[in-house]
């Protein structure tokens, strides 16, 4: 009789243990990702419309609470990540590229540069960013961001001295819903120029 | 091979309490966060005016990723204190108001377009406070004030003001500051 009992309880203790460990663990990797649904990507530019929206989802209102963040509210701009380059290889301080030429239209953007904690990097250029009325622009509307460590003739952002990086588009006042009629070409191109040094 | 069974009927009870788990904690979250961003806007509860939390350049503030061209200012609002009028004249820079709830989330978001003769005014209050306000409405003379229901008693607006170049960063912030955010007594 006792040697029955003994398991059953174990075997409760075991199914409790389980599933508090799973369950718990499993919520706390959820919170501390990106939303798991409502993702739109458009090229290596990542965003979640709804999350600044009262229909976001569970996981979101449980991030943004995670993060202590105030994202953007559909109606009042949209904001994208990207932590890869056009070809989808990460994004690392050690390459430089480019970014453009085009951008959504919106009454303002802009662009700026974190690192993996979220900060602004800092550099001893000081800029972190640009905004759509900054942006030098050729005879043809178009704009060449250069992210790089050293300097360079143009539009340029100087990436940290080191360590992985994450750029984020973010358009203000854009027209109509935001992102809903957004397309790939719409957004900016960031290619890999050249790595080393 | 009894005990075996047993062992598998344990483990498959131990992933569907999980699942239970997991959704209950993603649910509770929310509610139980004491470092979101609520909690950190509540000091400005009683303030008359937008308190910034970001100040354009990025520097020195608690919100992640912060665009270095916006200055960002709160108010807190409890509508238990009466509805809550947030207001102020609009400029040449982007202006926004977005009102979020208590457990984060928004509920609202407005901009400068739809400022009328350079004045963006608000007022969030319950359904209930809605209903008093009608029924106290005169008829010939109705109120032209934006209404909108808040789903919970307490929240946060969010005033983002853009600076396009960077000499404009001083003037975004006295625009964000200058937003007035006053609870109403039984309008």
């Amino acid at each position: 009789m006792s040697i029955r009992r003994v398991p059953t309880a174990l075997l409760v203790v075991y199914t409790l243990l389980l599933a508090l460990g799973l369950g718990l663990s499993s919520a706390y990797w959820a919170i501390n990702g990106n939303p798991p649904f409502g993702s739109l990507r458009l090229g290596p530019w990542q965003a979640w419309p709804l999350l600044g929206a009262p229909e976001a989802d569970p996981y979101m209102r449980a991030i943004i609470a995670r993060r202590g963040d105030v994202p953007l509210a559909t109606g009042e701009g949209m904001g994208f990540r990207a932590s890869t380059d056009s070809e989808g290889k990460p994004l690392d301080s050690a390459c430089s590229y480019s970014i453009g030429p085009v951008a959504p239209i919106a009454r303002v953007w802009t662009l700026t540069l974190y690192d993996q904690a979220g900060r602004l990097p800092a550099t001893e250029l000081g800029r972190r960013s640009f905004t759509s009325a900054e942006v030098l622009r050729d005879t043809q509307d178009r704009f060449s961001i250069v992210l790089s460590r050293t300097v360079q003739p143009g539009n340029w952002l100087q990436l940290p001295a080191e360590g992985p990086f994450t750029v984020a588009l973010r358009l203000y006042d854009p027209p109509g819903a935001a992102g809903a009629n957004l397309e790939e070409t719409d957004m900016p191109v960031i290619q890999r120029l050249e790595c080393g040094a | 091979m009894r005990g075996f069974g047993r062992f598998v009927i344990a483990t498959l009870c131990g992933l569907v309490i999980a699942v239970g788990i997991h959704i209950a904690a993603i649910l509770a979250s929310p509610y139980l966060a004491d470092q979101d961003a609520f909690s950190k806007v509540q000091a400005t509860l009683t303030a008359e005016k937008a308190q910034i939390i970001s100040a354009p350049g990025g520097e020195n503030t608690w919100l992640p990723n912060p665009d270095p061209a916006t200055a960002v200012a709160t108010c807190a609002f409890d509508l238990r204190n009466g509805p809550m009028r947030v207001s102020t004249r609009t400029g040449s820079l982007p202006l926004s108001f977005s009102f979020h709830k208590e457990t984060g989330g928004v509920f609202f978001a407005v901009t400068d377009r739809a400022a009328v003769r350079g004045e963006l005014e608000i007022v969030a209050m319950t359904g209930r406070q809605l209903d008093e306000a009608r029924a106290a409405e005169d008829e010939n003379d109705p109120s032209r004030d934006v209404r909108i229901v808040a789903p919970e008693l307490q929240g946060f607006v969010i005033v983002r003001v853009v600076a396009p170049a960077p000499s404009l960063r001083p003037q975004a912030e006295e625009m964000a500051k200058a937003v007035s955010c006053t609870a109403e007594q039984d309008a």
